[in-house]
């Protein structure tokens, strides 16, 4: 056993004691344990004299047996991938979601959410696990009627997505007029990521990195009312050390409910580092109360956003425009039905590439049907198809569940996938396959089977042509511990009942 | 008053959902096998010739089944194989000649006097007549509908008719009072159960403070119900709680917190902390007005996490805008770990956000940016990092071909491509593949700068973006 499976090992204990040694105060603690197996082809890298290759049928230089090459100015050598030998991975995941509260103060509690990531094999090549300790939030929390202050390592969501920092957050509300200001700052994290941005671990091809985390200041200001929500939203990121910003953001959401079942909701956002219009989008939707019927229409703009310790903003990422709908529906009871589908065009990116042709539009929809015979039965298939720059897909899919209660669940399901790439020699065909199985004692347990295959056949024309046929198993378990109310000793007329309280 | 009245509307609402559990009674087998009392009629003169019980408390109340052979020696009448009831008969009723039963004799009764109607023919016998029960003791209604304070005057009550079954008491009939309109509510059955001080004792003859505790959240503030003794088996007599007329509003799960927060006297009544703990998860404070599930109190409603009808088929596609607008919303909800755990996923996962085999397909959603992929994966740790093990790495600058289809000419023609589709290339190239030829400082100097570019505010909000290319002699517009 690893030193990191047994540190995994090692938190499950203590976890497991807590609900002894921690009966003083409210808790809650869910310990989510995944580990996966997965077998894949690794890729061995080749070269070969540039007098030796030849020209392929694309115009490119490829080795007599076939492998497109890569060749580098005065280089003599031109580099290639071959097939290596199937590759075994075990990334394993501890994370653990702790509240606690009853501390003597009403309203303060202590949030907490970490994780203990690696890669259980001798490989040690699973993408992602570094690094091994990362703590997603830890911060305390005083909340009042009026005011809640938190401290800490937290996650603020906002139109500009999940901002991490380590700081603090104060927010105001003024109670049934629902309007609430509430502003926040700190030392920044990486987008997407609880690592700060100097991490070596976000660095993986040696790029340029920041030599410190950036300061991050943000503010909001929101109306809830009964027909509509709006939120302003600014947020600011520099780099201490030269004291230019890294990013700078306002955005707008707003979600207005004009009568039962409808909904109007949207937002945008303005780069005020770089001086344009960034993301925004408008969806008009209706949810029949009873749940029937379900549609939405809606326009969408996507623009990236970078960080401005990179140069990516300067060479002008160009937005995309999108008009998209979904309608799902129940024409019979067990029977439900789904379609959905989206068109896209990006603006002029105002350069000429003659030599080269590449799309400037895409669309995507699926349509799919879920049928339950039974409340124990689910039968769900569907079709995706999507064309559009850079690459496109189409492809089945389905799956059979079984569960004949809250305890148990089984389920197969498989799919099939056409995946032309633009640019690339990936013309593929894959079938996946695969099967899980859900089991959950009591509330406080539930465990986790999953087992996956990959079957492909890549269609290219060099002799690059290996296949990716991966397996996967997967398992995973959920436990949950803690006091309160909810867990509170239920009344003995229940306990007794036959069949337990479920019979109600 | 108000909260009293609401809760004691509880135990209705719980007795009006009984009936439809109550399987037959048990013991209807065992009196389909009674002796045919009419068929004997011209045989016997007196009650007491095969009940000799009824008179002397010494002497059995059943006849020997020899007696029966006298005649039915399969001669003169066929056999039979009567046998007298093996175990005392199972009832709550006060009246009996069995030593258990409190009442073992009425002076003065003859015996028809309790198991014959009015008129009846002779030896037209019933276990109990109900007429002249309720004639002799002046009730003037059909015997469920007697007056509440009329029960107890034949019958136990539940906790000291120990003799029963949870199966006897579920097949308990059911008073056609608990059907009135109104019935439900604290004016009904409330009412009734106070109509004598501490609890009417009719209440107690079907039920024990087990049965409250099915759904009176407020049973230890209710005298009625604390004055009613304990007994499991009450809760043989299932009940149900009905949500009001309210709930079913469409608007009431978006209005409820509003209500609660004006007063949460009424909702008191029917819920325990643990019916807003069930979907607010993460908010403990908002239950305070509410108490707690305990020995004693009432589960009350059992309030289930459903999905709400207006997050429709896609909402984990579509959600941001909503969750931008009122954070506090999906906070009601939500715990930040169901956040976090699409937002900040981890590596050994298998599915979630996506479908399972996202991964072969990832490629067309993420060139098209079906949604933004950054706000849950960071590019260097999750997008480059897979991709070098890959092989998808660039090794150094663009003026080589290979990798995008062997074209040789792509190089000089990614541009437009590269506007598009600018994070899907950062998934695998450095700025140092890029600077070879953008550079202003050396190489090619091709302007990688596009519309909506603004050097002007660039150079104000970070100049160094600009000496990357430009070193310190940055160019105005």
């Amino acid at each position: 056993m690893s030193s990191l499976a047994r540190l995994v090992l090692g938190v499950i204990v203590v976890a497991s004691a807590l609900p002894v040694t921690g009966r003083a105060q409210a808790y809650r603690l869910r310990v989510d344990t995944r580990v996966q197996a997965v077998a894949y082809r690794g890729n061995t890298l080749d070269s070969i004299p540039v007098g030796d290759t030849v020209t392929g049928s694309t115009g490119g230089p490829v080795t007599r047996d076939g492998f497109a090459v890569t060749c580098i100015g005065s280089d003599p050598y031109c580099r290639f991938f071959r097939p290596g030998s199937v590759v075994h991975a075990a990334p394993v995941t501890a994370a653990a979601d702790f509240t606690l509260w009853g501390l003597g103060l009403p309203g303060l509690s202590i949030r907490a959410t970490g994780r203990l990531v690696g890669d259980l094999s001798s490989a040690h090549n699973w993408p992602g696990t570094d690094s091994h300790v990362q703590l997603l939030e830890g911060y305390a929390e005083y909340a009042a009627e009026h005011l809640t202050a938190q401290l800490g390592r937290q996650v603020v969501a906002s139109r500009f997505g999940f901002t991490g920092f380590d700081g603090g957050r104060l927010a105001y509300r003024t109670g049934q007029r629902g309007l609430e200001v509430a502003g926040y700052g700190g030392w920044g994290l990486a987008r997407g990521a609880a690592l700060p941005v100097t991490s070596p671990a976000l660095n993986p091809l040696d790029d340029f990195q920041p030599r410190q985390r950036q300061l991050v200041a943000g503010a909001g200001a929101g109306w809830v009312a009964e027909r509509f929500d709006v939120r302003l939203s600014y947020l600011r990121e520099v780099d201490p050390r030269v004291d230019y910003f890294v990013g700078e953001r306002a955005g707008v959401d707003l979600a207005v409910r004009p009568a039962a079942g409808w909904s109007l909701v949207g937002g945008a956002d303005y780069d005020l580092a770089a001086g344009w219009w960034g993301s925004a989008e408008g969806t008009l939707g209706y949810a029949d109360p009873s749940g029937r019927v379900a549609a939405t229409v809606g326009l969408r703009r996507y623009r990236p956003h970078f960080d401005l310790w990179t140069i990516w903003g300067a060479f002008s990422p160009v937005p995309y425009r999108a008009v998209q709908g979904s309608v799902a529906f129940t024409p019979v009871a067990p029977l439900r039905l789904r379609v959905r589908g989206e068109s896209y065009t990006f603006e002029d990116a105002d350069v000429s590439t003659p030599l080269v042709a590449y799309e400037t539009s895409g669309w995507r929809f699926a349509w799919g049907a879920t049928y339950t015979p039974s409340n124990a039965w689910t039968v769900d298939g569907g079709y995706h198809s999507e064309f559009g720059p850079g690459a496109s897909s189409r492809g089945f899919e389905g799956s059979v569940s079984y569960a004949p209660g809250e305890r148990v669940a089984l389920s197969v399901h498989a799919a099939t996938l056409d995946r032309p790439l633009e640019f690339r020699f990936d013309q593929s065909s894959l079938q996946l396959y695969g099967a899980e199985v859900l089991y959950r004692p009591s509330p406080r347990a539930s465990f986790h089977l999953d087992a996956s295959g990959y079957a492909e056949d890549r269609a290219r024309p060099d002799a690059a042509a290996f296949d990716w046929n991966q397996l996967r198993v997967s398992a995973r378990v959920v436990l949950l511990f803690g006091s309160g109310a909810d867990f509170a000793n239920l009344p003995p007329a229940v306990r007794r009942m036959p069949g337990g309280r479920m019979a109600r | 008053m108000r909260a009293l009245g609401s809760s004691l509307a509880l135990a209705a609402l719980c007795a009006a959902g009984s009936a439809a559990q109550r399987p037959p009674p048990s013991q209807a087998a065992a009196a389909a096998a009674r002796f045919d009392h009419d068929k004997h009629r011209k045989l016997f003169p007196a009650c007491e010739t095969c009940h000799r019980g009824a008179v002397d408390v010494t002497a059995p109340l059943w006849p020997d089944p020899a007696s029966c052979a006298a005649c039915h020696d399969g001669v003169i009448e066929e056999r039979v194989s009567w046998q007298p009831p093996a175990e005392r008969r199972r009832s709550n009723q006060r009246f009996g000649h069995s030593p258990g039963a409190e009442v073992k004799s009425i002076p003065a009764a003859q015996c028809v006097d309790c198991h014959a109607e009015k008129g009846a023919p002779w030896m037209s016998v019933e276990r109990v007549a109900l007429g002249p029960c309720l004639d002799c003791h002046e009730i003037k209604t059909a015997h469920l509908a007697a007056p509440d304070t009329a029960c107890a005057i034949c019958h136990l009550p539940l906790v000291r008719a120990v003799r029963l079954t949870r199966q006897d008491i579920a097949g308990f009939p059911e008073p056609p009072s608990h059907e009135q309109p109104g019935f439900a509510q604290g004016s009904g059955h409330g009412a009734a159960a106070k109509r004598v001080t501490p609890v009417t004792p009719s209440c107690s003859v079907c039920h024990a403070r087990d049965f409250c505790l099915q759904c009176h959240v407020d049973a230890p503030e209710q005298a009625p119900i604390q004055a009613l003794p304990s007994d499991p088996r009450a809760t043989a007599i299932v009940a149900r709680l009905q949500p009001p007329p309210s709930h079913a509003d469409e608007s009431f799960l978006a209005r409820h917190g509003e209500i609660v927060r004006r007063s949460a006297t009424e909702c008191a009544a029917c819920h325990t902390q643990e019916s807003c703990l069930a979907c607010h998860v993460a908010r403990p404070r908002v239950a305070r007005g509410l108490r707690r599930a305990e020995p004693g109190r009432g589960t009350g409603a059992l309030v289930h996490r459903v999905r709400p009808s207006w997050h429709g088929d896609d909402f984990a596609g579509g959600h941001s805008q909503r969750a931008a607008a009122a954070p506090a919303t999906c906070a009601g909800c939500h715990v930040r770990a169901d956040c976090l755990d699409c937002h900040r996923p981890d590596a050994a996962r298998a599915a979630g956000y996506h479908p399972p085999g996202f991964l072969a397909r990832h490629p067309a959603a993420a060139y098209g940016r079906e949604a933004s992929c950054s706000d849950c994966h960071n590019v260097g740790n999750f997008c480059t990092s897979c991709h070098a093990r890959a092989g998808l790495k660039a090794a150094a600058g663009l003026l080589r071909s290979g990798y995008h289809d062997a074209n040789r000419f792509f190089a000089v023609g990614h541009g437009g491509a590269a506007r598009q589709s600018l994070e899907t290339c950062v998934s695998c190239h450095t700025e140092r593949d890029c600077l070879p030829c953008h550079s202003a400082l050396g190489g090619r100097r091709f302007n990688p700068h596009g519309p909506g570019f603004d050097p002007n505010r660039l150079i104000k909000k970070n100049p160094q973006v600009c000496t990357a290319c430009h070193g310190t002699a940055i160019p105005t517009r």
